[in-house]
């Protein structure tokens, strides 16, 4: 999985692109410490842009999990926006959208 | 090398050398750097003999003597498979280019020129020496680590209804059940149960936790413990369900959580009900209306809250006719998710196909035909733990 990051008013947008799977765990920790700088400068949104990601397996949603749960310690609000095909399904078999707050 | 240098006393060497004066000047420069325990020989074939005596664990040999010279005595010895770690240090008053690459053909681990220089010469043995003990180290850990890993596996095995276990469960509810257990790597993340609840009633449970590994192994043995703490006897699935979630929630780290299939047939009212957590689609089979027709085949909807990651999850109670010959199919994600270079994943949409086509290979087992073309398009070793359950009510 690789991602980039763009900063736009008063939010983050993380692009994620390829595939976030088992092996992307250490990776999570990169976008976890753009949360504290985050906070410091007011920036309250964290949007998980996921319309370039083509696969998630169970650990990917288990490092959206992570982040939601870091992004709220920070008072940050997370948004995942635009899964599409496999990894929407995926989303949507997991019932994450119960957690997590998903855009089209 | 960083690290608190290695005390060489307790290290054994093996001079081999035809001159006398040498054999005593090189043993006293390494006594001076605390090695006390040195055997010598005077040429390659005493040599030899004095290796499987003294068992050293360095050995200085000398390039030219009589009867067996150094170079032979090294081939000799690389030539054993016990001897091929053993640092053989070359001292050689040779210096050409090719004399010194045939004492690294012959199986020797470094050379020292002659007249020896005693710092140079401790320096090199020493640097051999801690190599050695560096592989003798990891080698100890990995063998420890492998049978850890191989006692832990077995304890997860346990934890899976034996082939007897089914056999019985089978004759019992007039069942054909078989099952397919394989782990990406010594341990995974799959669970799976059988429970019986009276004569006509049957639960049958399969839970994936996210990732796979010892992490994901350590969270099927909290489950097991869970499992025999909520009796299912007089409760729906979805409750079910909601109370393991709710206790899974106490236990588990955020990130980690599982997916989960519950369900309970009712061979009274030939009727499965299940709840579901997020598990991949199961398959459902009827018999045709039509005497004699393939059957009706279809996936179920398993959207559910992943089990683990919030108290408020509740989950919904699905109820399906499974009269007798009809079948319900269960799997991990593996089998969707996991592909080769030739084909890619089956995915969720090809499974009911996937099914029809093991049926026509072997319509009372097809699990195995099924596992066999999996495997034939899968890249092993499996990227994730694999778990596959053929449940079918005899005709």
């Amino acid at each position: 999985m690789d991602f980039k990051t763009t900063n736009t008013g008063d939010a983050t947008e993380v692009r994620l692109a390829g595939r976030l799977e088992f092996t992307d765990h250490d990776k999570i920790p990169g976008i976890i410490e753009m949360l504290d700088p985050m906070a410091q400068t007011g920036r309250r949104r964290l949007v998980l842009d996921m319309s370039a990601l083509e696969f998630i397996d169970s650990a990917g949603l288990g490092m959206l999990l992570i982040l939601q749960e870091e992004a709220e310690n920070h008072e940050i609000k997370m948004v995942v926006r635009g899964p599409a095909g496999d990894v929407r399904r995926s989303i949507e078999l997991a019932r994450l959208s119960e957690i997590i707050t998903i855009e089209p | 090398m960083a690290g608190p240098a290695l005390s060489l006393s307790d290290c054994r060497v093996l001079i081999v050398d035809d001159n006398e004066f040498n054999r005593k000047s090189l043993a006293l420069v390494i006594r001076r750097a605390g090695i006390t325990d040195i055997a010598f020989a005077e040429n390659g074939r005493e040599g030899l003999a004095a290796v499987d005596r003294f068992r050293p664990d360095l050995v200085l040999l000398d390039v030219d003597m009589p009867v067996m010279n150094g170079w032979e005595m090294c081939e000799a010895l690389r030539r054993n498979a016990t001897h091929l770690e053993l640092p053989v240090l070359f001292q050689t008053a040779l210096d050409s280019d090719e004399e010194q690459v045939r004492c690294f053909e012959a199986g020797g681990s470094d050379f020292i020129s002659k007249p020896i220089k005693p710092g140079e010469c401790v320096a090199r043995v020493r640097h051999q020496l801690e190599k050695r003990k560096l592989y003798g180290d990891l080698a100890a850990f990995r063998e420890r680590v492998q049978r850890e890993l191989s006692h832990a596996r077995a304890m997860q095995t346990s934890l899976l209804p034996e082939n007897r276990r089914l056999a019985e469960v089978a004759d019992r509810y007039g069942l054909t059940l078989d099952a397919h257990f394989e782990t990406s790597s010594e341990l995974g993340g799959d669970f799976w149960g059988l429970y019986p609840l009276g004569d006509r009633r049957l639960g049958l449970l399969m839970v994936d936790f996210a990732g796979h590994g010892i992490t994901a192994a350590i969270n099927t043995f909290r489950l097991h413990t869970l499992i025999d703490r909520f009796p299912m006897q007089h409760m729906a699935p979805s409750q079910w369900l909601a109370q393991l979630n709710a206790a899974l929630k106490d236990v588990l780290p955020t990130g980690q959580f599982a997916t989960a299939f519950f369900g309970i047939l009712d061979l009274a009212i030939d009727t499965l009900t299940f709840a579901a957590a997020g598990s991949p689609n199961p398959v459902l089979g009827t018999p045709s209306a039509t005497r004699g027709n393939a059957p009706d085949i279809r996936l179920l909807d398993s959207a559910g809250l992943v089990l683990g990651a919030s108290r408020r999850a509740q989950y919904v109670d699905q109820s399906h006719r499974l009269p007798r010959g009809g079948f319900l199919f269960l799997y991990s994600d593996a089998l969707i998710e996991c592909g080769g270079e030739e084909c890619g994943p089956l995915g969720q949409d090809a499974v009911p196909d996937f099914v029809r086509d093991g049926l026509a290979r072997d319509r009372q087992h097809p699990l195995r035909p099924m596992m066999d073309s999996f495997y034939a398009r899968t890249n092993l070793p499996l990227r994730d733990d694999l778990t596959a359950v053929w449940v079918a009510r005899r005709a």
